[in-house]
């Protein structure tokens, strides 16, 4: 037993204890928090940084999936595609020859068919980097799987459909920068270097206290596809995914979170709460709205009017306006005085011939996934997930907002157990109803 | 004279000075070293285990995940019960070693009430949140669930505070009843199979009566409260009141049946086996009126019974919504008027003509147990041990009816054991507001919070009081909760509230 024998060592030992505890009161450093007005910017490139060669594997390979993968392999040296994966062979088969066209063939040993194809790609152990493209019901569970393997990922906007999925990638997204896996998403007008020019403007007080906002996405109607007789209910609605709400989220997810990225990015915070309105008229297919305006309250008394359309002929155009006490903004080039003289003006590049061209000299479309690249490359960590994740919440809390006519909160919407679609992803019959939404009906949101 | 007076001293040499400094050097390192030393034992498991005499904590720490894991990781005593280095780390445990020393020389081991101590409200006084981060910096790693993932999202965002051990309690120290999921196989299992009964309880006269839940083997008993008028509140002069408690007013109350005992689990439970669901959205729709439709509670979080046994004891951690739709529930498969109490039955069933602080004898100022001179001088309580269950007699836990004697009504535990929901919507105000004379006040048309009354087995012996109120705390009660909404039918946070029903007597009832 070597029991101590307590109260002679107590006896012993209680002064110094008591000296030294309070010697430790006084050694224990006054840290301080530097105030550095660190803006949290990405670097603005020219090209990714040489390196070691990253290998890119595509899922979701239509359209917007291969314009992207494009935009990565383009955006510096030593950057493939090696892999695919899609529901659909087609898809995969159209995708694969746009490569073979560059002379850039992908094996077709790496080519994925189905809901699990994904999985078979992600299980590739020489792929280093995912880009996401399928339509946002499944990236929640891709950026998942992307983590899980250990992969970089390139996240296309919207992420996620519902609160349920929202929760999954902010999730994952703190998961991923626990073990350094980077992560940039395709809300480009970040990555745009004449946005970041304005909001290092409106930081340092170029149009003062910001007092309101607006955004606006409207446009005609977007593309649309009829059932074809031998299509089961799930392949009609992936292939009209653009058009059904658990799929797509409406198109103030789709689009309009661009805008909303943008003020959310400004004012530096979600809003508080949502009101709002929308509507469908001129819809052929699916059960979503043809538009909706709803004024997000970021609390103080500032509010921002956000509106989005998809008809035909009406007056449309795309952008945002933020209105200070100095002065405002339109975020992208320009910034304004109260009296409406110009007081800041973006310089955009000249062409070749002398001429100032109206854009920026790389497209904020390979811009982003120089800016991933480099962080892989380079170590400057860069992980934009959760703030997609929550301008895409706030582009929910719109629409829960017009389809049931409340209001609906942050809180309420940040932890609503919302989650769209069938419980079982497969090909075949699909036993859900789909009614477009009537406001003042709902009884849950 | 300056030059002066320094001439008179003995000159200090350079090689004194090289001494001198070579020597305090020494004495300080010594001096530093061994107190390093003497910080460094006295935080090791042997020291901490040489005075904290209670095997049971040894046991299950060795059998906890922060003992017995994977990686042969051991934390020891002092990584959770103080903080980390740089983070309060001495004068923490200063302050513990002192209340050590305190408790080493004045108090028996023996008598301590560890299990009161492991309560999560105690817990959180020597378990710091620090010292849990300082371990578990990631608290997303990958492999994370997704319920987990909520939680975590849930705490770092919450802006109430939350610690690591509101969900982890029993991390540090081994409880093999713990559950930390759904326990979707809570009260699934009947447990005796005894004869079943086919019809509730005939009721014509107003008498007691043995209700017999149909189609169960459950039966309780319903005592006949005759109507009367009684002075509610306390009066100005009734020591360790609270202003909420007066004015006194005359209220009359009509005849009425309460359950001789708070609603067991053995009840509860057959109401958790007719209406349970397994989904979540339900308890949105529960609102309306339609008996018919009556859908229950889902799977509790975790062991609502706190593995203290089931059967007679009282039903616990079930949320005010989910006692409310139990009466309801009970009404229908019964076919009489179930319902909560009112705060004005309840009071006058609690003191049953007592006009006293309580329905027993005793002053609040002598019983109760707080106060610097309670310290010294323990109350002499023993005599109000056959009365109620409470904090000096519990061992922090609920227990059994038979446990304690009947109030002068035949009522068992209206003093103690767990705090009883009320009908009535809670306002500080809300006597103020009644008019003398008034017959079977209800509460405030509208509220936030409900009404609880009667003291529980964490209670000081001054909540015991017939008079004293207290409501619920519905968001203080569900900070824990995981689950994105809260769940409506359980409080994560709340083990010391349930309720007893009173059955209404319509004019169908003859005297």
């Amino acid at each position: 037993m070597e029991n101590i024998d307590r109260r002679k060592f107590i006896g012993k030992t209680a002064f110094a204890g008591i000296a030294l505890a309070g010697a430790g009161a006084l050694i224990t450093a006054c840290k301080r928090n530097q105030d550095a007005k660190i803006l949290a910017l990405p670097p603005v490139l020219q090209g990714a940084p040489k390196g070691k060669k990253l290998r890119a594997g595509l899922v979701g390979v239509g359209a917007r999936g291969t314009g992207a993968a494009i935009n990565f392999i383009s955006a510096g040296p030593d950057l493939e595609i090696v892999a695919l994966a899609d529901v659909f062979q087609d898809k995969i088969d159209a995708c694969r020859e746009r490569f073979a066209s560059f002379n850039l063939p992908i094996p077709v040993e790496n080519c994925f068919v189905g809901f699990d194809a994904y999985k078979k790609l992600m299980a590739l152990p020489d792929i280093d980097v995912v880009i996401l493209a399928t339509p946002p019901q499944f990236r929640p569970e891709h950026f998942l799987e992307a983590v899980l393997k250990n992969k970089h990922a390139f996240l296309e906007k919207p992420v996620a459909v519902d609160p349920v999925g929202i929760r999954s990638v902010i999730t994952s997204a703190k998961k991923a920068e626990a073990v350094g896996l980077c992560v940039v998403t395709g809300t480009q007008r970040r990555h745009q270097e004449d946005y970041i020019e304005t909001y290092k403007q409106v930081m340092n007080g170029a149009i003062g206290t910001i007092t309101s906002a607006k955004a606006f996405w409207n446009q005609d109607h977007v593309w649309f596809r009829e059932r074809e007789k031998e299509w089961d209910d799930m392949t009609y609605m992936i292939r009209n995914w653009n058009n059904f709400c658990w799929l797509c989220g409406d198109h103030i997810l789709d689009t309009h979170v661009h805008n909303i990225d943008v003020i959310n990015w400004f004012m530096g915070k979600t809003p508080l709460k949502a009101i709002g309105y929308g509507g469908r008229h001129r819809r052929v297919t699916g059960d979503q709205y043809d538009f909706f305006s709803i004024d997000f309250d970021y609390g103080n008394g500032v509010s921002s009017h956000s509106m989005c359309r998809q008809i035909d002929s009406c007056a449309n155009g795309t952008g945002e306006m933020i209105m200070g006490t100095e002065g405002y903004t339109n975020c992208m080039n320009t910034i304004w005085d109260l009296k409406g003289n110009v007081k800041w003006k973006f310089q955009y590049p000249k062409d070749e011939n002398g001429n100032i061209t109206e854009t920026v000299k790389i497209p904020p479309y390979v811009q982003e996934h120089m800016h991933l690249v480099h962080a892989i490359r380079t170590g400057n960590y860069v992980n934009e997930a959760e703030q997609t994740a929550l301008s895409t919440l706030t582009a929910i809390m719109g629409r829960t907002a017009a389809y049931t006519g409340r209001l609906i909160t942050w809180d309420e919407i940040f932890k609503s157990d919302m989650d769209l679609g069938p419980s079982k992803i497969e090909f075949g019959p699909v036993n859900m109803v789909f009614e477009t939404p009537v406001p003042g009906t709902a009884v849950t949101i | 004279m300056k030059i002066k007076s320094n001439r008179n001293r003995t000159p200090l040499t350079n090689r004194h000075r090289i001494w001198f400094i070579i020597a305090g050097i020494i004495i300080c390192s010594i001096f530093v070293k061994s107190g390093k030393e003497v910080v460094s034992y006295t935080s090791s498991d042997k020291y901490c285990i040489s005075c904290h005499i209670h095997p049971d904590a040894d046991q299950s720490w060795k059998l906890s995940t922060h003992y017995n894991n994977h990686a042969g990781n051991i934390v020891h005593c002092s990584q959770c019960h103080l903080p980390p280095e740089g983070h309060g780390y001495l004068p923490a445990k200063a302050k513990h070693g002192i209340k050590d020393v305190y408790g080493y020389f004045f108090k028996d081991s023996a008598k301590i009430n560890w299990q009161e101590k492991k309560m999560l409200e105690n817990a959180k006084g020597y378990v710091y949140e620090k010292s849990c981060l300082e371990c578990h910096p990631n608290l997303f790693p990958v492999t994370l669930s997704v319920n987990g993932g909520n939680a975590h999202l849930f705490y770092t965002t919450s802006k109430e505070p939350l610690s690591c051990i509101n969900c982890h309690i029993n991390v540090g120290h081994y409880d093999k009843n713990a559950i930390h999921a759904h326990d979707t196989s809570f009260g699934v299992t009947v447990t005796a199979s005894k004869t079943l009964f086919t019809e509730s309880e005939k009721v014509e006269k107003f008498i007691n009566f043995n209700e017999k839940i149909p189609r169960t083997s459950v039966s309780f008993e319903m005592v006949a409260i005759p109507g009367g008028t009684f002075n509610m509140g306390s009066p100005d002069n009734e020591p360790l009141r609270k202003p909420d408690e007066g004015p006194v007013r005359k209220i009359s109350v009509s005849k009425f049946w309460m359950a001789k005992t708070e609603v067991t689990w053995d009840e509860y439970l057959a109401f958790f086996r007719a209406t349970g669901s397994q989904g979540r959205t339900e308890g949105q729709t529960i609102s309306n009126k339609n008996v018919d439709a009556i859908s229950g509670a889902t799977p509790p979080w975790g062991a609502p019974d706190q593995s203290w046994g089931k059967g007679s004891r009282p039903a616990i951690t079930m949320s005010w919504h989910a006692a409310n739709v139990y009466c309801k529930w009970l009404s229908k498969v019964t076919g009489k008027k179930y319902r909560l109490p009112t705060e004005a039955e309840w009071e006058y069933a609690c003191r049953g003509g007592t006009e006293t602080p309580y329905f027993f004898e005793g002053s609040p100022k002598d019983l109760t147990s707080i106060g610097l001179l309670k310290k010294f001088f323990k109350p002499d309580t023993s005599y109000i041990n056959s009365k109620a269950v409470y904090k000096l007699n519990s061992n922090a836990r609920t227990k059994e009816p038979s446990a304690v004697k009947e109030n002068p009504f035949g009522l068992l535990n209206m003093a103690g054991n767990v705090a009883e929901f009320c009908l009535d919507f809670y306002s500080p105000a809300a006597y103020k507001a009644d008019s003398a004379g008034m017959v079977n006040p209800q509460g405030p048309l509208t509220g936030q919070e409900h009404v609880i009354r009667g003291g529980s087995f964490k209670s000081d012996a001054k909540d015991l009081r017939s008079a004293a109120r207290d409501f619920t705390k519905t968001k203080a009660w569900l900070v824990t909760d995981p689950q994105m909404p809260k769940s409506a039918w359980w409080y994560s946070d709340c083990i010391d509230v349930g309720f007893r029903v009173v059955c209404e007597a319509d004019s169908s009832i003859q005297k």
